[in-house]
């Protein structure tokens, strides 16, 4: 038993080793390219390790919605369905949030006014979702297209809201953003890193993290995600309904990438702008993979890529290196990730036939 | 004639496995070995051994003679060892000549000289009597000309050692019949032949000798000559195995299941079923034969709730279910092991655990408010593993590390612990070996015998006559005959499946 055990935490030690080897690639390839692009070549490296260190506080900030944009994905991964509009349903989650907060009257219970806010950000996120999740489970649309190009649509209609129906009235000209919210519906900044954006909103990802673990591992319902994902017949031979798990997991991800945008809505905006986000949903995809869509390891590899965006943007302030760089570090990691699940693919190939039976003990 | 292969005390270890302990084998040219064993007594890895696929960790390979390392597929094709694998390694897309000469083209100029190449393949099919069309696409071969077409594929390169691993298992019985006879003419060339089976009626027809392996040992190289089926599955399993099973004495209870006229659509919307009526009394085991692809899929679905039948009533413990689905009946006493227990039956890339738990895992005993009882469940899947005698060290590791055979024993313990009243059992034995036939069959006809129904749906006729006590003949989705044990034998069966015959003329139900 022992043993077993040992084995489990050595085998679980090699997953992670596994993956913090791909970083190292990843940040050693970047810094090739820096070199050769004539870049200071550690900047990449040492923007990090500030992150880490210095600036722990601006990674929080990062982290928050990559954390929560790398849950919504692993979510419907472990039932083999690709949510990519992530960045839609968030979007909309941040307009019903701002839509909600500027209604509220001002001198509203704070914790009341916020619980609102928050679950008509999910409420709206999980209905967007549901949109493709329809779709697929009742014609069969694919959702990897579905979702990818409402992500446009919502983008869109937040530019209208914040043009048109929730527009301040008082801004100037050139800002198209709605009014400021009441202050009763902020989400309180974490007072530690003041003057930091970082915000509650880190604690409330690490409780989604630990309900979805909960739910993943010891419930019903996780184990039908886990039968949905890796066979559908078979889920229907056992009698468990696939179609409804599907729109389950897919309304699940939309409230998790809801809640995405009233964070960046009531904490760090407190109050919505036009194209405030920068694809998290997309950088989600990849945390979550890094995270082998284990979402205990979401949170770590959302701190790394908050510890990266941060760097990056630290790097651009102090250097003439532009932020975009992290983009291509995002996107070697994101090679290798793929790699990594195409070499065992290839390796199994050549040994498919080898028959590394259990004998009995 | 002079030695072709020999592998002599070659051992293989895996991490806490030794899959090949000291084995010893040989062919010469122009002879034919048979490689028998249960699912993991070895006889892959040997032969993955001696296409290079990987090296013996003891022992020496020598081929005509000479010793030799092969390090890589490609070496050993150089060395004229050719295989020809279970699943076809093909590429659809692409023509029959394309792939024959694929890695090895003959070339004029730096262009492909396809005419050379027809010309040389040409000369193999006429030679050996394997007549395939060149300009074919792979997809659209049958699956007895693909296997053609890989044994082409072997020659093209020269091999004059051919590993067959399990070449009969897809084929139908003619197609059986004719490999056989390729077998012979290349045997007759001068060709050394390895030939991997479980099924011993082939061994004991085309074979020269016989090399029988279980648990990594050999335990027993003989000729064919002195062999026979008894002795050669005895050495096999490692004891007496015994296919006649003991049963009670016939006596149908009453009904647990009633099909009236049921006509249902397959996948393509076509008919499938052409009103189908039959009974499966408690007590008995209703057999139902029949050429693949004529509607028993569809029947078991409709029977079992996965398929909405277009009209007509399915009756289950006197109750009209054909509203039901799947879970309310599996919860009223129904329970299913699938024909494909890979597509439908399992989940390889979950534990053995998460495959078990599929009756139970959202029942009050086992699960509280969507909460599970772990402990519970690994109890359950841990006894289930230790009475079905699957082999595995625990339930946590992944169904996809046991061999057919253990998978087979999964689901059947999955579904017989349900406790149920019918037992509908598709293809309960495709693909595996001897040992688990006999335990499988042992329990249908224990649940039998305990007072409860069985379905059986099977293309092995001799398992539909070894098991049934009535047995019902499906052809384009009707029923055509139907015997009582011991009333008709293959022949008389066949001739029902094909749709040549009907019993009591047209449209007269009997």
């Amino acid at each position: 038993m022992k043993n077993k055990e040992n084995n489990r935490i050595l085998s679980a030690a090699g997953i992670v080793g596994k993956q913090v080897g791909l970083i190292i690639i990843a940040l050693i390839l970047a810094t090739i390219f820096l070199a050769a692009s004539g870049y200071e070549p550690l900047a990449i490296v040492n923007g990090i390790l500030e992150g880490l260190t210095v600036d722990v506080a601006g990674t929080i900030r990062w982290a928050t919605p990559l954390v929560l944009a790398g849950l919504a994905i692993c979510v419907t991964y472990k039932a083999e369905v690709f949510n990519l509009g992530v960045d839609g349903q968030l979007y909309m989650g941040a307009a019903a949030a701002t839509a909600v907060a500027v209604n509220l009257p001002k001198d509203m219970n704070h914790l009341v006014s916020l619980l609102i806010v928050f679950l008509a950000a999910m409420a709206a996120g999980a209905l967007f979702a549901m949109i493709p999740a329809l779709m697929k489970v009742y014609l069969d649309t694919n959702e990897v297209v579905s979702t990818l190009l409402l992500n446009f649509i919502a983008a869109l209609y937040v530019e209208y809201l914040v043009t048109g129906p929730l527009r301040d009235p008082e801004a100037g000209t050139n800002l198209n953003a709605s009014a400021v919210l009441g202050e009763n519906t902020w989400l309180p900044r974490i007072s530690f890193f003041e003057p930091s954006s970082a915000n509650v909103g880190f604690y409330i990802a690490i409780v989604v993290m630990i309900i979805l673990t909960f739910v993943f591992f010891r419930t019903s319902f996780g184990h039908e995600i886990k039968i949905v994902g890796s066979n559908p017949v078979l889920a229907k031979y056992a009698g468990m309904k696939p179609k409804k798990t599907i729109l389950q997991v897919m309304a699940m991800s939309g409230a998790i990438a809801g809640i995405i945008g009233a964070v960046e809505v009531t904490a760090v905006q407190h109050r919505l702008l036009a194209g405030f986000n920068p694809d998290f949903g997309f950088d989600g995809i990849v945390v979550s993979l890094l995270a082998n869509n284990n979402p205990i390891g979401v949170l770590f590899s959302g701190i790394f890529f908050g510890a990266l965006k941060n760097g990056g943007i630290n790097m651009e302030r102090i250097t003439d290196v532009p932020s975009a760089v992290t983009d291509i570090v995002t996107a070697i990691i994101f090679i290798t990730i793929s790699a990594k699940f195409v070499i065992p693919k290839l390796r199994r190939k050549g040994t498919e036939k080898t028959p590394v039976r259990q004998g009995g003990k | 004639m002079a030695v072709a292969v020999e592998m002599l005390n070659i051992s293989k270890f895996f991490p806490g496995v030794v899959a090949n302990d000291n084995v010893s084998l040989s062919v010469n040219e122009g002879e034919i070995l048979g490689l028998i064993g249960e699912n993991g007594a070895g006889k892959s890895t040997m032969m993955n051994m001696l296409y290079g696929m990987m090296e013996p960790d003891l022992g020496v390979i020598k081929l005509f003679g000479k010793e030799v390392r092969i390090q890589s597929p490609n070496m050993a094709i150089k060395l004229g060892i050719g295989m020809v694998h279970q699943h076809f390694m093909l590429m659809p897309n692409l023509s029959v000549l394309q792939n024959i000469i694929l890695g090895k083209a003959p070339t004029k100029n730096g262009l492909i000289d396809t005419k050379a190449a027809k010309e040389k393949i040409q000369e193999i099919m006429d030679t050996y009597d394997l007549p395939v069309n060149l300009d074919e696409k792979v997809y659209q071969l049958s699956v007895g000309e693909k296997q053609r077409v890989e044994i082409i594929k072997a020659l093209y390169r020269e091999a004059k050692i051919l590993i067959m691993d399990e070449p009969t298992a897809v084929l139908t019985p003619t197609e059986t019949d004719k490999l056989l006879e390729v077998l012979r003419l290349l045997k007759s060339k001068g060709c050394a032949i390895i030939f991997i089976t479980h099924k011993l009626r082939e061994v004991m027809a085309i074979t020269d000798k016989i090399v029988v392996m279980r648990k990594g040992l050999v335990t027993g190289t003989l000729s064919t000559s002195e062999a026979n089926t008894e002795g050669l599955s005895d050495m096999m399993v490692g004891r007496k195995v015994n296919l006649n099973i003991e049963r009670n004495e016939y006596q149908p209870g009453e009904n647990v299941l009633e099909v009236k006229d049921i006509r249902a659509l397959n996948q393509r919307g076509l008919p499938a079923l052409n009103g189908i009526s039959f009974q499966v009394a408690r007590g008995e085991v209703v057999g139902i034969a029949g050429v693949e692809g004529n509607g028993q899929t569809e029947l078991i679905e409709v029977v079992s709730g996965m398929l909405k039948p277009t009209s007509g009533q399915v009756i289950f413990k006197e109750k009209d279910v054909t509203a039901q689905n799947v879970r309310q009946r599996r919860e009223s006493g129904m329970s299913h092991i699938p024909e494909d227990r890979l597509k439908m039956g399992s989940a390889t890339n979950c534990t053995i655990r998460d495959n078990l738990i599929l009756n139970r895992y959202y029942q009050k005993a086992y699960c509280r408010n969507g909460i599970l009882n772990n402990k519970k469940l690994h109890d359950l899947s841990e006894n289930l593993c230790k009475d079905f005698d699957v082999k595995t060290p625990d339930s946590d590791y992944k169904l996809g590390t046991l061999s057919g055979g253990n998978m087979q024993k999964v689901i059947f313990a999955r579904e017989m612990e349900a406790d149920p009243d019918l037992l509908i059992a598709a293809q309960p034995t495709r693909g595996v070996d001897i040992g688990a036939i006999e335990s499988i069959h042992h329990k249908i006809i224990e649940v039998r015998d305990s007072g409860r129904g069985v379905l059986l749906v099977s293309a092995e006729l001799d398992e539909i006559l070894s098991l049934s006590d009535r047995i019902l003949v499906m052809y384009e989705g009707e029923i055509m005959a139907e015997f009582k044990r011991g009333e008709a034998d293959e022949r008389t069966i066949a001739v029902y499946m094909t749709g040549a015959k009907r019993q009591g003329g047209d449209n007269d139900e009997k």
